[in-house]
């Protein structure tokens, strides 16, 4: 059984958040050749400097010569501020010639990994994991999805970067599998709501990433730590290409169920 | 060396019980319940934000606290602030002294937040808000229990977690209380899967004739046919009085 794929993502206005280094600037760069020409890309992260050099990089590709623009916006999600000015940028590359919206809600934190759930006592600690790993990416959501409203021939696809950590608890990850386990229930709830959205949780896997360093130096149960360690040096953690790949393709087949979960290896992986 | 009395299945042992969101609802009705199971010299903490209603449990339980020896406490706290889960926890390690058996801490305590679309939420305010609440609140006031006594064989620790069943289902213009329900879900998964010796529970106790449910009948119009607490209360008991479910379960009133 073939499954057609279209053979690109449209004229599209793509929102990707977390877009100056790791999987966001992964995504930022592989989508860039996917969609048509007259396509829009807002980038955002807390890192002006990284985002301008993504953006001058991508105005030199074959993509950026044949007119994709490339709005970049330093902004820390969690503040009403930062919010504000992404939408606001997404309303102002976004025209009638759009055919679709794609926002890519990428930009994470890990938390502290050092520690087991007993030690998480300060409440300020918490509340500010979650705002920024779960409620400004609502909120964002939300805004962007009042901002541009359904319409005739537009497609509205949101993604979520997930992690096995949504479905399955890990040791000394705590605020981490509690953000994404939030964050994956927020987004079959939106799925639920609004069947012409194509809604995606996407898996990517243990990628080669600052993210991942920081898990293998700092995770505090030894076997979880241990798995980490020993993944990377065995060469066995993806490159964010590799693992784009498979999102990219995801979308371009666009078969998915709104609201599922997908991994990059599929149903059976067991390692974050 | 344990006393006799804790060999009692019937009985939670000399314990330390501390139940959030204690003056109303499912709380309240708990916390009746779990009185009759403690032995003497078992504390019971309530915490809650109204004063009066605490003190009205005050009386309630008085002379039946007194026949069985029981120590109360009501501690009136808004448990979405830190001086709340600090005062809590405060009185928790005064109270902890070293013949306790058994820590029980049941995170009861909750809101319904606003019942309405995803696209409604653009305010982070009232998002940060509710999880604030809802998820920050429970992990800080069991994180701040944990730490009450050093862990010793014969002391048992029992966490359980007010769910629902919309930890598990998505529900259309739910997004806040399925959110935060799927949060502490996985948060509690973590504890249990990290401390072998807390046992907890994620206890999902139905539809209840309480004020919330009047309050979810009023917004969505729709009719759970309430349970009425009680029935719900007694199978959280048995429960947690057989102990023999695995630690991080998810259990629901209807399945067991």
């Amino acid at each position: 059984m073939s499954s057609s794929q279209r053979a690109d993502l449209g004229r599209a206005l793509c929102i990707i958040t977390g877009a100056s280094r790791g999987f966001g600037r992964t995504v930022a760069r592989e989508m860039s050749r996917l969609v048509k020409p007259g396509s829009a890309m807002v980038l955002t992260a807390r890192s002006g400097e990284d985002l301008r050099a993504l953006q001058a990089e991508l105005a030199e590709s074959e993509a950026g010569r044949a007119g994709l623009k490339v709005q970049c916006v330093p902004a820390d999600l969690a503040q009403m501020e930062g919010l504000l000015s992404v939408v606001s940028e997404a309303e102002a590359a976004f025209s009638e010639h759009i055919d679709h919206v794609i926002l890519v809600n990428n930009a994470a934190s890990l938390g502290d990994v050092s520690r087991f759930t007993r030690t998480f006592t300060e409440m300020a600690e918490v509340d500010s994991y979650l705002s920024l790993n779960v409620s400004s990416c609502l909120c964002l959501t939300a805004r962007i999805l009042q901002a541009l409203p359904s319409r005739p021939g537009l497609q509205r696809s949101i993604i979520n970067i997930t992690s096995l950590c949504a479905l399955q608890p890990f040791c000394s990850w705590a605020l981490y599998c509690t953000g994404k386990a939030a964050r994956e229930m927020m987004f079959r709830v939106l799925a639920a709501e609004e069947p012409d959205l194509r809604v995606l949780s996407y898996s990517p896997g243990p990628l080669d990433t600052e993210m991942q360093a920081v898990a293998r130096s700092s995770t505090a149960d030894p076997d979880l730590r241990k798995t980490f360690s020993d993944m990377f040096a065995a060469g066995q953690l993806l490159t964010c290409e590799a693992s784009c790949a498979k999102l990219m393709k995801l979308l371009l087949e666009d078969s998915f169920t709104s609201g599922a979960h997908i991994d990059v290896f599929g149903p059976d992986h067991c390692v974050p | 060396m344990s006393d006799i009395n804790s060999t009692n299945p019937m009985s939670l042992g000399r314990g330390i019980c501390i139940i959030t969101g204690a003056s109303k609802g499912f709380g309240r009705v708990i916390a009746h319940q779990v009185s009759r199971s403690l032995e003497p010299r078992s504390v019971l903490l309530l915490v809650a934000r109204s004063g009066t209603l605490l003190q009205e449990m005050k009386e309630e339980l008085q002379s039946f606290i007194e026949g069985r020896q029981l120590v109360l406490h009501c501690i009136t706290v808004d448990l979405s602030t830190k001086e709340g889960v600090d005062e809590t926890v405060r009185v928790a390690r005064q109270e902890a002294v070293d013949e306790i058996e058994h820590v029980l801490l049941i995170n009861n305590a909750a809101s319904l937040g606003n019942i309405s679309k995803f696209e409604t939420f653009t305010n982070p305010d009232e998002v940060n808000s509710y999880l604030s609440l809802n998820v920050s609140s429970p992990l800080a006031l069991t994180a701040g229990i944990l730490q009450l006594c050093p862990c010793r064989p014969g002391l048992r620790w029992s966490v359980v977690n007010l769910s629902s069943t919309l930890a598990l289902q998505a529900l259309p213009s739910w997004v806040l209380y399925c959110t935060a329900k799927a949060a502490r879900n996985m948060m509690f998964s973590v504890l249990a899967k990290e401390q072998q010796n807390v046992k907890v529970l994620s206890y999902s106790p139905g539809p209840m004739d309480t004020d919330m449910q009047k309050e979810i009948l009023r917004v969505t119009q729709v009719n759970h046919n309430p349970l009425p607490c009680h029935e719900s209360a007694a199978k959280l008991m048995k429960l947690l009085l057989d102990d023999d479910f695995p630690s991080g379960a998810h259990l629901d009133f209807f399945d067991v």
